[in-house]
């Protein structure tokens, strides 16, 4: 194809011709002092908190301070275009983001403005970054599964669409691989995702969305991204650019799943404008709203009733600590703020439990109701069977002699934290999980080397997908557990430990 | 670039003299005070410096006053400027004669109006201009003229903190937003010719 000059010139001929500028009418100030990501403004007398203004090089900023005699900006770009007297321009309306599909797919910064080379977004609607969050009735109790795909989670602090998780631990303790893992799991769910990067290098962002990407989670997945090398404005804001993506599609009658990775370095960004605006500090300098900060953006996440569309927003906030310190600010804020929290230990996760998550302080307190039913049987004593076998393990450390039931107790229990164990990016069905996990409660794997744990659950999950798949799919058809099934699930288990055992001795008869 | 602190206490220095001359002429009180500055101030630049100076004392400086401005000056405005050096406020002489200005006319329902245009305006149009924007405008415009040719043409009315932007400059800039807008779906689809169908 060819383009016509003529006709091309034409149709802006045309634009011209019809073109009526209007009068603008606009509020204006001067900017007294500029530095560090936020401007002094004097005049913009009729500004509104919240209000977005704009800059004569083009870049937008936002009210934040409203004073006695000017005007705290904070400005969303490149702030050192900006020089002593320039004038500023208020535009009339809230700070908003691009919503919509054309988002999907995209990895975009905290205005909307792409970042992965791929053309413009060609979104039609736009969201406020800052919206209230839905009220009592138009809210719903939290029934609805999210399958994050691990083991550990679904088992023991399932998760429910609309409800607020925290995955908290220190730093390099794979938090984030547990969100990815979860966006990856929702493939084929109807689950619409936005992974909110904020203050995190900009080398781990991309190799987050090349994961993404490479397990074909892009497809249903929005990346917006504010890299630590951005101005505290803008990471500030992406938390809540990313929610307003998402809330478009609950008003829709749509199921999102929100990550902010991480809220630490948000709250961060926070403290830092709140500083430079001379808002007065608090506690770890934090300024007095901080726990708003939080608490308005994970508000937002909800179960809309039905009357609304039934739509949801998860979210899976992240907060990193610092030497396993939940007891400071902003972890004790978002613990309070959230329905539970996924707790990863240093000690686990270099002991190679991974995901290392800390089952005896890790809790969820909506999502037992959203549970299925086959994975509440299973796993309803699971965490008290590790609380427990904890407590032996340390007492077995003394080197007491042990009887023999606490010595299959604490076997059991060393097979169970195998079991437990998952590989980053292989989220498993919750048919799998209810399979292995009842296995491993049920004494299965008894017989099994720890070590070839591992395989022999792998090996179980084929041979239950190929020869038993009857028993899988009645599973996954009714999501409960009844008396039939766990009949034939049993009797397929017998068949594969024996299958197993024989398949061992050969091996060992060879050599 | 004014500093806002500074004109707010000026604000408050301005109405305290304005309201004082008010027993006797404000005019004649502000002809006064703008001759001290375009007549003393300004020929004798010593002068203007000793007086604004940080580092000279209040009471010399008082001393000062009372020899050089007390036989000639009224006793209202030898009183102010007293009142000034005592309290260290000397410096902010310009702007509170600006600010008396501005409050005198606020007074007398006029206020300034900004208005910058592409070329310069004659007499004819000035006063065209001036009384439609006194039909339209609440109050009676004292026009502040300035030129800028980077507007291309038309005009832009700045009153208080709005302005009015008719200026060639910004229609254009609108037309440009306004055409690029409509042209992104063009972009992306010749865009998408070359991408592979499947995403990637």
């Amino acid at each position: 194809m060819k383009f016509r000059a003529d006709e091309i010139a034409s149709v802006i001929q045309k634009e011209i011709e019809d073109y009526r500028g209007q009068i603008e009418t606009s509020q204006v100030g001067r900017v007294l002092e500029v530095g560090d990501g936020i401007a002094r403004v004097y005049g913009l007398s009729g500004a509104m908190s919240g209000e977005m203004v704009e800059f004569p090089s083009g870049v937008r900023g936002q009210v934040f301070n409203l004073e006695e005699n000017s005007v705290g900006v904070i400005i969303l770009g490149d702030y050192l275009k900006i020089a002593e007297g320039d004038e500023v321009k208020s535009t009339g309306s809230l700070l908003s983001v691009p919503v919509g599909e054309a988002l999907i797919g995209r990895v975009v910064d905290p205005l909307g403005n792409p970042l992965d080379g791929k053309g413009p977004v060609l979104a039609h609607e736009s969201r406020p970054i800052e919206s209230p969050a839905p009220g009592i009735a138009a809210r719903q109790p939290v029934k609805q599964p999210l399958q994050t795909g691990i083991k550990a989670v679904d088992a023991m602090t399932p998760i429910g669409r609309g409800q607020r998780e925290l995955i908290i631990g220190d730093r390099k303790t794979g938090k984030t691989a547990i969100a990815l893992d979860t966006i990856i799991n929702q493939k084929g769910q109807d689950v619409i995702c936005v992974y909110v990067s904020c203050g995190q290098r900009a080398a781990t962002v991309a190799g987050v969305v090349e994961a993404l990407r490479a397990n074909g989670a892009m497809d249903y997945t929005i990346v917006v991204s504010a890299p630590s090398s951005e101005a505290a404005p803008l990471q500030y804001i992406a938390p809540y650019a990313g929610a307003a993506m998402a809330e478009y599609f609950m008003y829709q009658g749509k199921h999102t799943l929100v990550v902010y990775d991480d809220l630490s370095k948000q709250a961060a960004a926070y403290r830092q404008l709140s500083l430079l605006v001379r808002r007065p500090p608090g506690r770890e300098a934090y300024p007095g709203d901080v726990f708003y900060a939080h608490s308005r953006l994970l508000e937002r996440s909800a179960k809309l009733s039905d009357e609304l569309g039934g739509g949801s927003m998860t979210s899976l906030p992240i907060i990193e600590t610092l030497q396993g310190d939940v007891s400071a600010y902003i972890p004790t804020n978002v613990i309070s703020i959230t329905d539970g929290q996924i707790y990863l230990e240093p000690d686990l996760f270099f002991a190679g439990v991974r995901p290392a998550i800390n089952v005896g302080i890790s809790v969820s307190r909506v999502g037992g109701n959203a549970q299925t039913k086959a994975m509440k049987k299973v796993a309803g004593g699971l965490r008290l069977d590790l609380a427990a076998f904890r407590e032996l393990e340390a007492f077995a450390q003394l080197g007491t002699e042990l009887d023999k039931a606490t010595q299959s107790r604490l076997d059991r229990g060393y097979r169970m934290v195998e079991l437990l164990k998952q590989p980053q990016y292989q989220p498993l069905h919750f048919a799998d999980q209810v399979i292995s996990i009842y296995a491993g409660t049920k004494g299965y794997f008894d017989t099994v080397p720890v070590e070839k744990v591992a395989v022999a659950e792998r090996e179980l999950l084929q041979f239950m997908r190929e020869q038993k798949s009857e028993v899988r799919n009645k599973i996954i058809e009714t999501a409960a557990l009844d008396d039939a099934t766990e009949e034939q699930l049993k009797a397929a288990l017998e068949e594969f430990v024996v299958q197993f055992n024989a398949a061992k001795e050969e091996l060992a008869a060879a050599k | 670039m004014e500093d806002p602190r500074a004109e707010s206490i000026a604000r408050v220095y301005a109405d305290a003299f304005l309201n004082a001359a008010a027993t006797e002429n404000v005019a004649d009180a502000l002809e006064e005070f703008a001759s001290f500055a375009d007549d003393v101030l300004e020929r004798n630049p010593d002068f203007e410096a000793v007086l604004l100076s940080g580092m000279v004392g209040r009471d010399e400086k008082v001393a000062l006053i009372n020899k050089v401005i007390g036989p000639y000056g009224s006793p209202l405005f030898t009183n102010f400027l007293r009142v000034l050096a005592r309290h260290d406020r000397l410096e902010l002489l310009p702007l509170i004669l600006r600010e008396s200005q501005r409050l005198q006319e606020l007074r007398m329902g006029r206020r300034r109006v900004q208005l910058r245009a592409a070329r310069p305006l004659g007499p004819a149009e000035l006063e065209q201009i001036r009384t439609q924007l006194a039909a339209s405008l609440p109050f009676e415009p004292v026009l502040e003229v300035q030129e800028d040719s980077k507007l291309l043409g038309g005009l832009v009315i700045r009153v208080g903190d709005t302005v009015y932007d008719s200026s060639l400059r910004t229609r254009l800039k609108q037309l440009r937003s306004r055409l690029r807008e409509r042209s992104l779906h063009e972009i992306q689809s010749g865009r998408d010719r070359f991408s592979h169908p499947e995403g990637d």
